[in-house]
Protein backbone atom coordinates (compact mmCIF):
# COMPACT_ATOMS: atom_id res chain seq x y z
CA UNK A 1 0.00 0.00 0.00
CA UNK A 2 1.49 3.46 -1.21
CA UNK A 3 0.72 6.64 1.12
CA UNK A 4 -1.19 9.77 -1.23
CA UNK A 5 1.77 11.63 -1.32
CA UNK A 6 4.30 9.53 -2.92
CA UNK A 7 5.25 10.84 -5.99
CA UNK A 8 4.60 14.48 -5.11
CA UNK A 9 7.54 16.58 -3.16
CA UNK A 10 8.99 15.73 0.33
CA UNK A 11 6.39 15.45 3.20
CA UNK A 12 7.20 17.66 6.26
CA UNK A 13 6.52 18.34 9.79
CA UNK A 14 8.09 19.54 13.38
CA UNK A 15 7.30 18.91 16.81
CA UNK A 16 9.18 20.43 19.86
CA UNK A 17 11.22 18.64 22.04
CA UNK A 18 9.93 18.44 25.43
CA UNK A 19 12.24 16.34 27.69
CA UNK A 20 14.32 18.89 29.95
CA UNK A 21 17.54 16.83 29.10
CA UNK A 22 16.62 16.90 25.29
CA UNK A 23 17.35 14.81 22.61
CA UNK A 24 19.62 12.33 24.84
CA UNK A 25 20.80 8.61 23.96
CA UNK A 26 17.78 6.58 24.77
CA UNK A 27 14.98 8.90 22.71
CA UNK A 28 17.43 8.84 19.89
CA UNK A 29 17.71 5.05 19.81
CA UNK A 30 13.61 4.52 19.88
CA UNK A 31 13.18 7.64 17.14
CA UNK A 32 16.07 5.37 14.81
CA UNK A 33 14.31 2.26 15.53
CA UNK A 34 10.97 4.17 14.57
CA UNK A 35 12.44 5.62 11.00
CA UNK A 36 13.64 2.42 9.87
CA UNK A 37 10.38 1.05 9.69
CA UNK A 38 9.47 2.61 6.93
CA UNK A 39 10.08 2.59 3.37
CA UNK A 40 11.21 6.29 3.00
CA UNK A 41 13.76 8.26 3.15
CA UNK A 42 13.51 10.07 6.35
CA UNK A 43 15.65 12.89 7.69
CA UNK A 44 15.41 15.48 10.50
CA UNK A 45 17.08 18.40 11.37
CA UNK A 46 16.47 21.26 14.23
CA UNK A 47 15.13 24.26 13.48
CA UNK A 48 14.74 25.38 10.56
CA UNK A 49 18.69 25.76 9.47
CA UNK A 50 20.14 22.89 10.28
CA UNK A 51 21.84 20.34 8.50
CA UNK A 52 19.56 17.12 7.23
CA UNK A 53 20.81 14.12 8.89
CA UNK A 54 19.46 11.00 8.15
CA UNK A 55 16.80 9.48 10.86
CA UNK A 56 18.00 5.63 10.34
CA UNK A 57 21.11 6.77 11.92
CA UNK A 58 21.91 5.60 15.16
CA UNK A 59 24.78 7.65 14.92
CA UNK A 60 24.22 10.52 12.87
CA UNK A 61 20.85 11.07 15.54
CA UNK A 62 23.16 10.78 18.97
CA UNK A 63 24.99 13.54 17.50
CA UNK A 64 22.40 15.78 16.65
CA UNK A 65 22.02 17.02 20.43
CA UNK A 66 18.73 18.44 19.63
CA UNK A 67 17.68 20.56 23.23
CA UNK A 68 14.94 21.18 25.45
CA UNK A 69 12.25 23.63 23.62
CA UNK A 70 14.03 22.91 20.28
CA UNK A 71 12.25 22.81 17.40
CA UNK A 72 13.13 19.53 15.27
CA UNK A 73 11.65 19.17 11.39
CA UNK A 74 10.61 15.61 9.74
CA UNK A 75 11.45 15.36 6.20
CA UNK A 76 10.34 12.32 4.49
CA UNK A 77 10.66 10.85 0.78
CA UNK A 78 9.27 7.52 -0.43
CA UNK A 79 6.17 5.14 -0.44
CA UNK A 80 5.85 5.23 3.33
CA UNK A 81 6.72 9.05 3.57
CA UNK A 82 3.50 10.22 5.09
CA UNK A 83 3.26 7.42 7.84
CA UNK A 84 7.04 8.33 8.48
CA UNK A 85 6.50 11.91 9.21
CA UNK A 86 3.51 11.44 11.48
CA UNK A 87 4.89 8.87 13.47
CA UNK A 88 8.29 10.62 14.04
CA UNK A 89 5.91 14.19 15.11
CA UNK A 90 3.70 11.92 17.00
CA UNK A 91 7.12 10.06 18.90
CA UNK A 92 8.81 13.55 19.51
CA UNK A 93 5.16 15.53 20.36
CA UNK A 94 4.37 11.92 22.77
CA UNK A 95 7.77 12.61 24.79
CA UNK A 96 9.53 9.56 23.43
CA UNK A 97 6.75 7.51 25.49
CA UNK A 98 8.58 8.32 28.85
CA UNK B 1 63.19 -39.30 21.96
CA UNK B 2 62.80 -40.66 25.37
CA UNK B 3 59.01 -42.34 25.78
CA UNK B 4 58.53 -40.12 29.02
CA UNK B 5 59.55 -37.14 26.87
CA UNK B 6 55.68 -35.18 27.17
CA UNK B 7 55.78 -36.09 30.89
CA UNK B 8 59.22 -34.70 31.67
CA UNK B 9 58.60 -31.65 29.22
CA UNK B 10 54.89 -31.17 31.24
CA UNK B 11 56.12 -31.98 34.87
CA UNK B 12 59.44 -29.22 34.03
CA UNK B 13 57.12 -26.77 32.79
CA UNK B 14 54.99 -26.00 35.44
CA UNK B 15 57.50 -26.20 38.24
CA UNK B 16 59.73 -23.53 36.39
CA UNK B 17 56.20 -21.28 35.68
CA UNK B 18 55.29 -21.36 39.41
CA UNK B 19 58.81 -20.76 40.37
CA UNK B 20 58.65 -17.30 38.33
CA UNK B 21 54.91 -16.53 38.98
CA UNK B 22 56.36 -13.31 41.12
CA UNK B 23 59.06 -12.20 38.68
CA UNK B 24 56.11 -12.69 35.50
CA UNK B 25 53.52 -10.73 37.80
CA UNK B 26 56.21 -7.85 38.54
CA UNK B 27 56.80 -7.57 35.24
CA UNK B 28 53.81 -7.58 33.63
CA UNK B 29 52.56 -4.76 36.41
CA UNK B 30 55.63 -2.72 35.39
CA UNK B 31 53.94 -2.72 31.43
CA UNK B 32 51.02 -4.56 31.51
CA UNK B 33 48.08 -5.50 33.67
CA UNK B 34 49.65 -7.56 35.99
CA UNK B 35 48.23 -11.07 35.21
CA UNK B 36 50.73 -12.51 32.90
CA UNK B 37 52.59 -14.89 36.08
CA UNK B 38 48.94 -16.02 37.02
CA UNK B 39 47.43 -17.03 33.83
CA UNK B 40 50.29 -18.55 33.07
CA UNK B 41 50.00 -20.52 35.97
CA UNK B 42 46.65 -21.33 35.83
CA UNK B 43 47.30 -22.55 32.33
CA UNK B 44 50.20 -24.78 33.10
CA UNK B 45 48.47 -26.09 36.33
CA UNK B 46 45.27 -26.76 33.96
CA UNK B 47 48.04 -29.04 31.97
CA UNK B 48 49.33 -30.90 34.80
CA UNK B 49 46.07 -31.44 36.13
CA UNK B 50 45.79 -33.48 32.32
CA UNK B 51 48.54 -35.83 33.89
CA UNK B 52 48.56 -39.64 32.44
CA UNK B 53 45.69 -38.40 29.58
CA UNK B 54 48.37 -36.35 28.03
CA UNK B 55 51.87 -38.26 28.96
CA UNK B 56 49.71 -41.27 26.78
CA UNK B 57 50.06 -39.28 23.76
CA UNK B 58 53.12 -39.19 21.10
CA UNK B 59 54.41 -35.19 21.26
CA UNK B 60 52.69 -33.86 18.59
CA UNK B 61 49.35 -34.70 20.00
CA UNK B 62 50.53 -33.61 23.51
CA UNK B 63 51.32 -30.30 22.59
CA UNK B 64 48.00 -29.69 20.36
CA UNK B 65 45.97 -30.62 23.54
CA UNK B 66 48.22 -28.56 25.93
CA UNK B 67 48.01 -25.85 23.37
CA UNK B 68 43.84 -25.95 23.57
CA UNK B 69 43.82 -26.54 27.20
CA UNK B 70 45.88 -23.10 27.63
CA UNK B 71 43.52 -21.21 25.28
CA UNK B 72 40.71 -22.68 27.19
CA UNK B 73 42.59 -22.25 31.18
CA UNK B 74 44.55 -19.38 30.81
CA UNK B 75 41.82 -16.28 30.37
CA UNK B 76 44.16 -13.12 29.15
CA UNK B 77 45.75 -13.07 25.41
CA UNK B 78 49.06 -15.49 26.48
CA UNK B 79 46.47 -18.34 26.25
CA UNK B 80 45.41 -18.05 22.54
CA UNK B 81 49.10 -17.16 22.09
CA UNK B 82 50.28 -19.84 23.46
CA UNK B 83 48.15 -22.06 22.73
CA UNK B 84 48.27 -21.45 18.81
CA UNK B 85 51.69 -21.79 19.38
CA UNK B 86 51.97 -25.15 20.85
CA UNK B 87 48.58 -26.41 18.89
CA UNK B 88 50.13 -25.39 15.21
CA UNK B 89 53.82 -27.37 16.26
CA UNK B 90 51.88 -30.22 17.60
CA UNK B 91 49.50 -30.78 14.18
CA UNK B 92 53.23 -30.06 12.10
CA UNK B 93 54.98 -33.04 14.27
CA UNK B 94 53.89 -35.94 12.20
CA UNK B 95 57.45 -38.01 11.66
CA UNK B 96 58.02 -40.48 14.23
CA UNK B 97 61.03 -40.80 15.13
CA UNK B 98 61.07 -36.61 15.08
CA UNK B 99 63.84 -35.81 13.01
CA UNK B 100 65.57 -32.80 13.87
CA UNK B 101 64.66 -31.31 10.50
CA UNK B 102 60.80 -31.97 11.50
CA UNK B 103 61.26 -30.17 14.96
CA UNK B 104 62.32 -27.10 12.91
CA UNK B 105 59.65 -27.05 10.89
CA UNK B 106 57.34 -27.44 13.18
CA UNK B 107 58.68 -25.06 15.52
CA UNK B 108 58.28 -22.88 12.40
CA UNK B 109 55.06 -23.07 12.31
CA UNK B 110 54.25 -22.86 15.76
CA UNK B 111 56.22 -19.28 15.53
CA UNK B 112 53.98 -18.15 12.10
CA UNK B 113 50.75 -19.46 13.85
CA UNK B 114 51.83 -16.39 17.05
CA UNK B 115 52.84 -13.92 14.02
CA UNK B 116 49.14 -14.40 12.97
CA UNK B 117 46.77 -14.60 16.49
CA UNK B 118 49.15 -11.39 17.45
CA UNK B 119 48.90 -10.05 14.43
CA UNK B 120 52.56 -8.96 15.11
CA UNK B 121 56.37 -9.47 14.08
CA UNK B 122 59.99 -9.23 16.39
CA UNK B 123 60.81 -6.11 17.46
CA UNK B 124 57.36 -4.91 18.87
CA UNK B 125 58.45 -5.94 22.50
CA UNK B 126 56.80 -9.53 22.84
CA UNK B 127 57.09 -13.03 23.07
CA UNK B 128 58.35 -13.23 19.17
CA UNK B 129 61.21 -11.53 20.40
CA UNK B 130 62.66 -14.37 22.11
CA UNK B 131 60.84 -17.55 19.92
CA UNK B 132 62.05 -15.97 16.11
CA UNK B 133 65.82 -15.80 16.97
CA UNK B 134 65.21 -19.09 18.95
CA UNK B 135 63.63 -20.60 15.46
CA UNK B 136 66.60 -19.36 13.51
CA UNK B 137 69.35 -20.34 16.32
CA UNK B 138 67.75 -24.86 16.14
CA UNK B 139 69.84 -24.84 12.76
CA UNK B 140 72.99 -23.78 14.17
CA UNK B 141 75.37 -26.98 15.09
CA UNK B 142 75.21 -26.75 18.39
CA UNK B 143 71.13 -26.16 18.36
CA UNK B 144 70.11 -26.09 22.40
CA UNK B 145 73.10 -24.36 23.22
CA UNK B 146 72.59 -21.78 20.31
CA UNK B 147 68.79 -21.88 21.45
CA UNK B 148 69.46 -20.90 24.96
CA UNK B 149 71.65 -18.06 24.22
CA UNK B 150 69.05 -16.47 21.39
CA UNK B 151 66.46 -17.03 24.36
CA UNK B 152 68.52 -14.89 26.62
CA UNK B 153 69.99 -12.34 23.92
CA UNK B 154 65.90 -11.99 22.40
CA UNK B 155 64.96 -11.27 26.04
CA UNK B 156 67.32 -8.93 26.99
CA UNK B 157 66.79 -7.31 23.98
CA UNK B 158 63.29 -6.22 24.60
CA UNK B 159 64.49 -4.20 27.57
CA UNK B 160 65.53 -1.40 24.86
CA UNK B 161 62.55 -1.68 22.97
CA UNK B 162 59.28 0.27 22.78
CA UNK B 163 55.84 -1.79 23.08
CA UNK B 164 53.98 -1.03 19.77
CA UNK B 165 51.89 -4.59 20.28
CA UNK B 166 49.39 -5.73 23.27
CA UNK B 167 48.99 -3.62 26.43
CA UNK B 168 52.11 -2.54 27.07
CA UNK B 169 52.00 -0.24 23.94
CA UNK B 170 49.42 2.12 25.87
CA UNK B 171 52.81 2.99 27.28
CA UNK B 172 54.35 3.96 24.32
CA UNK B 173 58.19 5.18 25.18
CA UNK B 174 57.69 4.89 28.89
CA UNK B 175 57.54 0.59 27.88
CA UNK B 176 61.58 1.52 27.30
CA UNK B 177 63.23 -0.36 30.35
CA UNK B 178 61.32 -3.03 30.80
CA UNK B 179 61.79 -6.45 29.78
CA UNK B 180 58.47 -8.10 28.06
CA UNK B 181 56.82 -10.42 30.11
CA UNK B 182 55.89 -12.43 27.39
CA UNK B 183 59.22 -12.98 26.12
CA UNK B 184 60.11 -13.52 29.79
CA UNK B 185 57.82 -16.59 30.22
CA UNK B 186 59.18 -17.82 26.55
CA UNK B 187 62.47 -17.69 27.50
CA UNK B 188 61.59 -19.72 30.81
CA UNK B 189 59.97 -22.48 28.28
CA UNK B 190 62.89 -22.29 26.36
CA UNK B 191 65.30 -23.01 29.05
CA UNK B 192 63.33 -25.90 30.07
CA UNK B 193 63.08 -28.02 27.10
CA UNK B 194 66.43 -27.09 26.42
CA UNK B 195 66.91 -28.98 30.26
CA UNK B 196 64.71 -31.32 29.26
CA UNK B 197 66.00 -32.70 26.54
CA UNK B 198 69.45 -32.50 27.80
CA UNK B 199 68.71 -34.37 30.65
CA UNK B 200 69.86 -32.06 33.04
CA UNK B 201 65.84 -32.31 34.50
CA UNK C 1 14.50 -13.25 16.36
CA UNK C 2 17.10 -15.26 14.12
CA UNK C 3 16.23 -12.80 11.38
CA UNK C 4 18.00 -9.87 13.26
CA UNK C 5 22.18 -9.81 13.69
CA UNK C 6 23.13 -11.30 17.19
CA UNK C 7 25.46 -9.20 19.45
CA UNK C 8 27.76 -10.47 22.00
CA UNK C 9 29.60 -8.21 24.47
CA UNK C 10 33.03 -9.41 25.58
CA UNK C 11 34.37 -7.44 28.62
CA UNK C 12 37.57 -8.17 30.74
CA UNK C 13 34.72 -7.82 33.74
CA UNK C 14 31.08 -9.44 33.95
CA UNK C 15 29.75 -6.59 35.49
CA UNK C 16 30.92 -4.48 32.59
CA UNK C 17 29.30 -7.29 30.23
CA UNK C 18 26.22 -7.90 32.01
CA UNK C 19 26.09 -3.57 32.21
CA UNK C 20 26.37 -3.12 28.39
CA UNK C 21 23.83 -5.72 27.64
CA UNK C 22 20.96 -4.33 30.14
CA UNK C 23 21.61 -0.96 28.34
CA UNK C 24 21.18 -2.38 25.27
CA UNK C 25 17.98 -4.19 26.45
CA UNK C 26 16.63 -1.41 28.01
CA UNK C 27 17.60 0.96 25.12
CA UNK C 28 16.96 -0.55 22.02
CA UNK C 29 14.52 -3.54 23.30
CA UNK C 30 14.46 -7.03 23.62
CA UNK C 31 13.79 -7.86 20.16
CA UNK C 32 17.46 -8.23 18.97
CA UNK C 33 19.41 -11.22 21.00
CA UNK C 34 22.11 -10.07 23.07
CA UNK C 35 24.93 -12.66 24.82
CA UNK C 36 27.36 -11.48 27.18
CA UNK C 37 30.61 -13.07 29.30
CA UNK C 38 33.13 -11.37 31.57
CA UNK C 39 35.83 -12.94 33.48
CA UNK C 40 38.73 -15.59 33.53
CA UNK C 41 38.18 -18.90 33.94
CA UNK C 42 38.40 -18.41 37.34
CA UNK C 43 36.35 -15.39 38.14
CA UNK C 44 38.60 -12.76 38.32
CA UNK C 45 39.19 -9.98 35.12
CA UNK C 46 40.03 -11.85 31.85
CA UNK C 47 37.95 -13.34 29.17
CA UNK C 48 37.13 -17.23 28.71
CA UNK C 49 37.70 -18.61 25.30
CA UNK C 50 34.73 -21.13 26.32
CA UNK C 51 32.45 -18.63 27.37
CA UNK C 52 32.47 -16.18 24.61
CA UNK C 53 31.58 -19.32 22.66
CA UNK C 54 28.31 -20.21 24.72
CA UNK C 55 27.66 -16.25 24.27
CA UNK C 56 28.22 -16.54 20.28
CA UNK C 57 25.81 -20.03 20.27
CA UNK C 58 23.26 -18.35 22.11
CA UNK C 59 22.56 -15.74 19.38
CA UNK C 60 24.59 -18.08 16.64
CA UNK C 61 22.14 -17.26 13.64
CA UNK C 62 21.75 -17.70 9.46
CA UNK C 63 22.61 -13.31 9.75
CA UNK C 64 25.69 -13.51 12.15
CA UNK C 65 27.21 -12.06 14.77
CA UNK C 66 28.70 -8.62 15.61
CA UNK C 67 31.33 -9.14 18.63
CA UNK C 68 31.85 -6.13 20.89
CA UNK C 69 35.38 -6.61 23.38
CA UNK C 70 37.14 -4.25 25.75
CA UNK C 71 40.52 -4.38 25.92
CA UNK C 72 43.65 -6.62 23.86
CA UNK C 73 43.17 -9.62 25.33
CA UNK C 74 39.25 -10.06 24.83
CA UNK C 75 40.11 -9.25 21.12
CA UNK C 76 42.41 -12.39 20.76
CA UNK C 77 40.33 -14.87 23.07
CA UNK C 78 37.48 -14.10 20.96
CA UNK C 79 38.95 -14.80 17.40
CA UNK C 80 40.77 -17.40 19.03
CA UNK C 81 36.79 -18.87 20.01
CA UNK C 82 35.39 -18.05 16.17
CA UNK C 83 38.29 -19.79 14.98
CA UNK C 84 37.69 -22.82 16.92
CA UNK C 85 33.97 -22.91 16.46
CA UNK C 86 33.90 -22.44 12.39
CA UNK C 87 31.97 -25.74 11.91
CA UNK C 88 28.89 -25.09 14.23
CA UNK C 89 28.47 -21.12 12.81
CA UNK C 90 25.31 -20.57 10.95
CA UNK C 91 26.41 -16.90 9.83
CA UNK C 92 29.32 -15.09 9.70
CA UNK C 93 31.23 -13.72 13.27
CA UNK C 94 33.03 -10.26 13.41
CA UNK C 95 34.57 -8.26 15.71
CA UNK C 96 34.00 -4.93 15.67
CA UNK C 97 36.31 -1.78 16.17
CA UNK C 98 34.38 0.39 18.56
CA UNK C 99 34.01 1.00 22.09
CA UNK C 100 32.26 -1.83 24.22
CA UNK C 101 28.70 0.04 24.96
CA UNK C 102 28.44 2.92 22.76
CA UNK C 103 29.19 0.29 19.96
CA UNK C 104 26.60 -2.41 21.27
CA UNK C 105 23.78 -0.09 21.72
CA UNK C 106 25.03 1.41 18.16
CA UNK C 107 24.69 -2.30 16.71
CA UNK C 108 21.63 -3.18 18.28
CA UNK C 109 19.77 -0.71 17.20
CA UNK C 110 21.00 -1.04 13.22
CA UNK C 111 20.42 -4.43 13.91
CA UNK C 112 16.76 -4.11 14.77
CA UNK C 113 16.35 -2.64 11.73
CA UNK C 114 17.22 -6.09 9.93
CA UNK C 115 20.16 -4.97 9.19
CA UNK C 116 22.66 -6.85 7.22
CA UNK C 117 25.88 -7.87 9.94
CA UNK C 118 28.26 -5.31 7.30
CA UNK C 119 25.70 -2.37 8.11
CA UNK C 120 25.69 -3.27 11.73
CA UNK C 121 29.18 -3.56 12.16
CA UNK C 122 29.93 -0.66 10.11
CA UNK C 123 27.38 1.34 12.86
CA UNK C 124 29.19 0.16 15.78
CA UNK C 125 32.50 1.40 13.87
CA UNK C 126 31.00 4.66 12.86
CA UNK C 127 30.56 6.15 16.41
CA UNK C 128 34.18 7.19 17.06
CA UNK C 129 34.58 8.03 13.64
Amino acid sequence: MRDAAHDAAPVLGEAVVRDPTGLHARPAVKLTKLAKGFEATVEIRTGQNGAWINAKSPNAVMKMKAGYGETISVRAEGIHANSAVAALVGLIERDFDG
Amino acid sequence: MAPDLTRRLREEAVVRIIAHVDELTALDQAIGDGDHGFNMKRGFEAITALGDELDALSLGPALQKAGMTLVMKVGGASGPLYGSFLMAMGKAMTGDPLSREDFVGSLAEGVAAVKMRGKSEAGAKTMLDVLVPVLDAVTADDPLAAARQAARDGLEATRNMKATKGRASFLGERSIGHLDPGARSSALLVEVVCDVLEGKV
Amino acid sequence: MTDCVGIVIVSHSPDVAKGAADMVRQMVGEEVRVAYCGGDPSGGLGTDVAAIQAAIRAVNGPKGVAVLVDLGGAETNSEMAIELMADELLGEVVLCDAPIVEGAVMAATEASGGASLAAVRATAEEFLS
